[in-house]
């Protein structure tokens, strides 16, 4: 209970910064429209394999640079406070909750856009945004643990690449998947294991995150 | 001193046995090649064989051959005529119609002769037909019966068409392969305990377990593509299990660069154990689920059956699991040195 409470705190913390500050979702937001612009004016005309593909590698890029700030932004002393008060479980859980929202708002906003200047190729809805919500959590999860190894090194932005693109590929991998189904691209009905795979994969990194996160966080 | 080290000589012994054995233990005698690869039916044809390792006697009566088209009809060879113990050929006299609506159908080659015991070639002939009356084919298809076949003798590996002598790859490439996955998990178990414990001892247990867990994926790697040149054409085609590998090894080349980013060995240990543990967790989908859910050359992926069903016969166990535990226990061997040198240098050169 006392978990569900300190997490609770702390996503209102994270809130509340994020509507005094705006600094997270101005800059997606600005990020989102210049990288959709830029494919949009490079690209001479996108169909569905590209559409895809492009998207999914947006949403990547913007996720990476979304999360990356998540241990970065506060203070070594105030960490320090947290973690004199806190569960740190309910650090992980909250930052990867907070993340997981964030990034749930920034695919659907970089899916309004895209869709307005690319067209709008999903046929089946279902599964599409269900790929958007389990691979936000997935990407959430993985890019959250990581910054929080990567944050204490020096060459924090090197280090998340190196490390979370290549953890991220099995996720990402079957979220193309997915939305390639979705738009009718390729044939099959394997979206029940790619579903599965997903929350499969959602669930072991929440589980390695919960137990892992407490000998990461003190230093 | 033997007590002590006995498992080192026992993974020497085994290996030495892996090579020796199944670098000369010879293939089953099969059919490399066979021309035509189609005919029409009502004519007769002559199919000429390409044996591979086989010794055809000069006697042709000593030789039988079968055109099989499914499991119960079958067409025996009119008659057989040796040119050299690698090659026959063999006349047949197609009948006018096969004993199905299809217009084509594949026809395997089945020859049998006391020496080389019995060779198949699946689809061996496409058999195309113009009048389609499957009553009279299968009149036609019934008159023989394949029986009385011969085993081959001694000690063989099996003969694949695709694979021929690379089948021995087994022995290097997919022990490599199940020994680098032990070392792995070798690796998480010192990376759990040094975070329970704090002790640094284990930590270079832990990476030392990675480093040759790296080593033998990039054997693993280069044994898989000198095996994909052979059967797939190319040392890399982009198969999502070589691609779904090489990211692999790129998540562990990463866990080398995420420690040398830290000063401090304490540091260095925790978080390089944190990430170790992370990284395994992912690294089973991804080389293990993925690739099976996605078409792929690779056996076990896509549907392809995984190797092993059919293809891994008794011979081939009896060298394939020895190789799996000796390149398991030579591993075992080296990150022993790599984890003594580590402890070693901590505790002379740190001060």
């Amino acid at each position: 209970m006392a978990l569900i409470r300190e997490i609770g705190w702390l996503l209102k913390k994270e809130l509340t910064l994020e509507y005094r500050m705006r600094y997270a979702i101005s800059g997606i937001l600005l990020y989102v429209l210049s990288t959709v612009f830029i494919v949009y004016i490079s690209a001479v005309r996108i169909d569905g394999a590209v559409w895809n593909v492009l998207f999914w590698i947006i949403v990547l890029f913007a996720s990476v640079n979304a999360i990356t700030k998540s241990f970065q932004q506060e203070s070594g002393q105030r960490q320090l406070y947290y973690y004199s008060l806190l569960d740190p479980r309910a650090v992980i859980l909250a930052k990867g909750l907070y993340n997981c929202l964030l990034l749930l708002v920034l695919t659907l906003l970089t899916y309004a856009c895209f869709s307005f200047v690319a067209g709008n190729p999903v046929k089946d809805a279902g599964p599409f945004f269900l790929a958007i919500f389990l691979g936000s959590l997935g990407f959430a999860l993985t890019f959250t643990f990581i910054s929080g190894i990567a944050s204490k090194a020096d060459n924090r932005a090197t280090l998340m690449a190196i490390l979370g693109f290549p953890l991220i590929i099995p996720i990402l991998l079957t979220m193309v998947k997915m939305g390639a189904q979705s738009m009718g691209l390729i044939q099959g009905n394997s979206i029940r294991s790619d579903i599965a795979t997903l929350v499969g994969i959602d669930l072991v990194l929440l589980a390695v995150s919960l137990l892992l996160f407490p000998f990461l966080w003190r230093d | 001193m033997i007590k002590k080290h006995w498992w080192k000589a026992l993974g020497v012994v085994l290996l030495i046995y892996a090579f020796t054995v199944g670098l000369l233990v010879p293939l089953k005698p099969g059919i490399q090649q066979v021309s035509p690869r189609s005919a029409d039916a009502g004519t007769p044809i002559t199919v000429l064989v390409n044996g591979y390792n086989t010794s055809y006697p000069a006697d042709p009566t000593a030789i039988r051959a079968w055109l099989k088209v499914d499991s119960i009809h079958a067409l025996a060879a009119n008659s057989i005529r040796q040119t050299s113990r690698r090659a026959i050929e063999l006349d047949f006299v197609l009948p006018a119609s096969l004993p199905s609506r299809a217009d084509v159908m594949p026809a395997s080659l089945i020859i049998d002769e006391a020496q080389s015991g019995v060779q198949v070639l699946p689809d061996a002939v496409f058999i195309r037909q113009q009048v389609l009356d499957p009553a009279a084919g299968n009149i036609a298809w019934s008159q023989t019966v394949i029986q009385d076949l011969h085993k081959t003798s001694g000690m063989n590996f099996p003969f694949r068409n695709i694979l021929k002598e690379t089948i021995r790859n087994t022995y290097f490439h997919v022990s490599l392969w199940f020994a680098m996955l032990f070392l792995f998990i070798a690796s998480v178990y010192y990376s759990i305990k040094h975070l329970r414990t704090r002790e640094l001892i284990y930590d270079h247990w832990a990476e030392s377990f990675t480093r040759i867990g790296v080593l033998f994926g990039i054997l693993g790697l280069t044994t898989g593509a000198v095996w994909a040149r052979f059967t797939w054409g190319a040392f890399w085609s982009w198969d999502i299990k070589q691609n779904m590998t090489a990211i692999a090894l790129l998540i562990y080349l990463a866990y080398f660069v995420l420690r040398n980013s830290f000063e401090d060995a304490e540091r260095q240990a925790r978080l390089g154990a944190s990430y170790n543990i992370f990284a395994f967790s992912l690294l089973i989908p991804l080389i293990y689920i993925i690739p099976r859910l996605s078409d792929s050359l690779h056996p076990g992926s896509g549907g392809n059956p995984a190797f092993g069903s059919e293809d891994l016969d008794n011979t081939m166990r009896m060298v394939f699991y020895p190789a799996i535990i000796g390149w398991t226990l030579l591993g075992y061997w080296l990150a022993n040195l790599s984890a003594r040198l580590l402890i070693l240098r901590e505790k002379y050169l740190s001060e």
